[in-house]
């Protein structure tokens, strides 16, 4: 049977079957792609004051506000497959019991770095300038150019995945669920990152060389957190947070 | 399109519905194979929100895998809020005990500003891993599933679909 309709679906079928069979490729050929990224976190203070969680909450815990200092080249980790980065530091701290229970962890700070490619949405992080940038690169942003749908937040001529960052503060003020957080030894800042793809498998950070993908060297450092403190004694300045680009205000599902 | 069926043979017409049942219970065997294999009641889930932007958008296909259950800060899980019965894809951002405990996380959309603790159930500030997630995501095609959310919102889309399915049926009999 030659009629319009078996045509049709047999292009259909032939068009859906190379589709596959190129987005498998392109999902299974990203171990090819090598790797070597590299960080330098460092702690610059942490606090712990008292807070609410909410506004209109009647509920008092402890709050951990840990600035920190980051230097990260994740320029490699962005492949022909790579849509975004979801980069993120957790600091983790060992549990009530910790022959049985493992280290709690919480987020302190998160941002999606998009790939060159990727189409400009509000909620992607734009690298701060610095002061080293504004030299050799003498054109500031404008109000105008940051409202450019084709801007990329990077400067040009930069890399997406070079994050420096002196004394960021943190965009999540981290409290345990016992609501106690002050006083806790051990603790570790950790920087991780999420790989997104264009198509295929999401891939999360490796400590230890894998194939082509060298393991992450740094990134790491040790802490306690502090006895708690009266929120007198602290200038509102110093326990704000970062604002992310998250502007979702729809169903939240 | 009943004139068509009157006019096949018995033993035709049998077979015809044999094969028509064939393909239905493959296609449910896949699934529920799927579901064995990656210990998931869902194992594919569609985007059905933009709290996930940019990196999932409405439409997109989601792989999950439930086996493992320890699940990690950074992971993307998706979870049914108690009483509800709509699967919400978002980040774990905090997670406390696992182990010998049970673990307990608190999850955040990427484009959310703030945490999941107003979407859950009344009386809950962190999910229970093993009750309330149903997978971790592993893998991601955009824009597929996208079918779905255009026949659950426009539902003439599904009369057309079903009377073009019936009318192909018919010409291919000719």
């Amino acid at each position: 049977m030659h009629n319009t309709l078996t045509r049709v679906q047999n292009v259909f079928g032939f068009f859906t079957s190379v589709a596959f069979a190129v987005a498998a490729a392109i999902a299974v050929s990203v171990v090819l792609s090598a790797q070597s990224p590299s960080a330098s976190l460092e702690l610059r203070n942490v606090q712990v004051v008292k807070g609410r969680p909410h506004y209109y909450s009647t509920k008092r815990e402890e709050y951990a506000h840990v600035k920190f200092d980051l230097d990260a080249d994740l320029s490699t980790l962005f492949n022909w497959n790579t849509k975004q980065i979801f980069a993120y530091i957790t600091a983790s701290y060992p549990s009530s019991d910790p022959s049985t229970i493992p280290p709690s962890e919480a987020i302190i700070w998160d941002a999606i770095i998009p790939a060159n490619n990727a189409l400009s949405h509000q909620n992607t992080y734009i690298h701060p300038y610095t002061k080293a940038d504004t030299k050799t690169k003498p054109k500031k942003p404008t109000k105008k150019s940051k409202k450019d749908k084709t801007s990329k937040p990077y400067p040009a001529g930069t890399q997406p995945g070079i994050l420096r960052l002196p004394n960021q503060k943190p965009k999540y003020q981290i409290t345990d669920i016992s609501s106690k957080i002050a006083d806790r030894g051990n603790a570790t800042l950790r920087l991780h990152w999420n790989v997104q793809p264009w198509v295929g498998a999401l891939v999360w950070d490796n400590r230890k060389t894998v194939g082509r993908w060298q393991g992450l060297k740094g990134g790491e450092t040790k802490f306690d957190f502090p006895a708690l403190k009266g929120t007198e004694g602290i200038k509102k300045e110093d326990l704000k947070v970062e604002t992310g680009g998250e502007r979702n205000r729809g169903k939240p599902a | 399109m009943f004139g068509s069926l009157a006019a096949l043979q018995p033993r035709q017409l049998a077979a015809q519905i044999l094969n028509f049942a064939l393909v239905l219970s493959t296609a449910f065997m896949l699934w529920k194979g799927l579901s064995v294999f990656t210990n998931s009641s869902s194992p594919i889930v569609v985007v059905l929100s933009g709290s996930m932007e940019p990196a999932f958008q409405r439409g997109d296909l989601l792989f999950l895998w439930n086996r493992g259950i320890e699940t990690q800060v950074g992971e993307v899980v998706v979870y049914n809020v108690r009483g509800k019965d709509i699967p919400i894809v978002h980040r774990v951002i905090r997670r406390f005990g696992g182990g010998s405990a049970p673990l307990s996380l608190l999850t955040k959309g990427d484009n959310n500003a703030a945490d999941d603790t107003e979407l859950y159930a009344h009386d809950q500030s962190y999910l229970d891993r093993s009750k309330d997630v149903v997978g971790s995501v592993v893998g991601f095609v955009p824009f597929v599933g996208y079918v779905t959310i255009l026949l659950s919102e426009y539902p003439w889309l599904k009369t057309a679909m079903l009377i073009f399915m019936a009318a192909s049926v018919v010409l291919q009999r000719e």
